[in-house]
């Protein structure tokens, strides 16, 4: 099988939590015959090719971080961009990557990618969900590497069914809610613990200021 | 009450118009941005509006007057033409770009994490669209947006019954 990955992410791939994800998925994916090709939408020199890909081969994983509740507005462009596949076969599948642990954040944005490959002459090959990934590049190599590790196996089980079947999604996408025990212990201690940690991180950023300024008031 | 028009359309766009002309004559006070002729960049997810700079944009181009005139007006609407049955990505940009007005820190609401807004200010959001559109959709995300910037969604509307929204500015 030869997957066509198009990361829908904003930043560029060197800073791309995504990019990090993608190549886990890859490492995961290419095993026996399986082929990859990746294509980064943030490098707008390489959206033509991007669309000769999509237009070209027949199994087209987008990935993607949740973003206001849906796609990126630069993955929005390129998908505007594509003209429906009028040969049936090809199935288009969907990473989405969130900051928000619970996968219910992207419940929105799933149901508008459930739409698109109806849309564009595809079928449909679910969508992968996985909350809590905001600190992939935040938190240092180690604890990065360990962030993105199950996507690995999250390839290797697509690159054998070739579409996101229930048994990847039950075993390694995000819980749809925060258990009780995980709120109560958010609401005590955790929402200390979390801005302590957040004010850390950007002080090593090199912020100045306080995260809660309000420049414009 | 006061109304931030976003026109995403071309300014001589007739729905663009049409709208702005209907919602100037219902609102007693009123801004309209033309984006399409604004310098205005996608988010590049930089993350410096939370982490580096609170509540200031890296990208500087146009946006930064948006920005502040979200907060100097009651309620903001956004014209916008339609593709894959939802807005176009020129609107969806302008949206993406609203993440200043959110901060890091994370808080617990209805049972589901949110970002906790920088300015004590509830945003009320509107859509005015022109073209085909799944509205059920368009409704849904609409308010998913505006909860996570502790706000109000207005709903979506039509062009040609772009009056209702002023209903509820």
């Amino acid at each position: 099988m030869h997957l066509t990955v198009i990361s829908g992410a904003t930043r560029s791939q060197t800073k791309s939590n995504t990019a990090k994800i993608i190549a886990a998925f890859c490492n995961g994916f290419q095993t026996g015959s399986n082929t990859v090709e990746v294509w980064y939408l943030s490098d707008r020199k390489q959206w033509d090719k991007a669309r000769n890909a999509f237009w070209n081969n027949r199994d087209i994983l987008f990935a993607l971080p949740l973003y206001v509740e849906n796609v990126p507005g630069i993955m929005l462009e390129f998908l505007e961009s594509l003209s429906p596949k009028i040969e049936p076969g090809t199935r288009l599948s969907f990473l989405v990557q969130g900051g928000f642990p619970e996968a219910s954040q992207s419940r929105c944005c799933e149901k508008f990618l459930k739409t698109l490959p109806d849309q564009l002459g595809c079928v449909y090959g679910g969508t992968f969900i996985r909350g809590g990934m905001f600190g992939i590049g935040l938190l240092g190599k180690k604890i990065g590497a360990k962030m993105v590790a199950p996507f690995v196996d999250v390839g290797h089980l697509f690159g054998q069914y070739g579409y996101f079947d229930a048994e990847i999604i039950s075993r390694f996408a995000s819980p749809e809610y925060l258990s009780e025990k995980q709120l109560r212990s958010f609401q005590g201690f955790g929402k200390y613990t979390q801005k302590w940690s957040v004010n850390w991180v950007a002080k090593w950023l090199g912020c100045k200021g306080k995260l809660d300024e309000r420049p414009y008031r | 009450m006061s109304l931030l028009l976003i026109n995403t359309l071309e300014e001589n766009d007739p729905a663009a118009q049409g709208a702005i002309r209907v919602l100037t004559a219902k609102t007693p006070s009123i801004t309209v941005f033309h984006t399409v002729k604004m310098k205005i960049s996608p988010c590049i997810g930089c993350n410096a509006c939370w982490l580096k700079t609170p509540g200031v944009c890296s990208v500087k181009d146009d946006y930064e007057q948006i920005l502040i005139a979200y907060l100097q007006h009651d309620a903001t609407v956004i014209i916008t033409d339609t593709s894959l049955g939802f807005i176009r990505y020129r609107a969806k940009n302008i949206v993406d770009r609203m993440l200043p007005l959110a901060t890091m820190y994370t808080c617990i609401v209805d049972g589901q994490m949110r970002h906790v807004p920088r300015y004590e200010k509830k945003y009320r959001l509107g859509i005015v669209y022109s073209g085909t559109a799944d509205v059920s959709y368009m409704e849904q995300w609409l308010e998913r947006v505006a909860l996570n910037f502790d706000g109000i969604s207005m709903g979506v509307y039509p062009v040609e019954r772009c009056e209702e929204v002023s209903l509820c500015i």
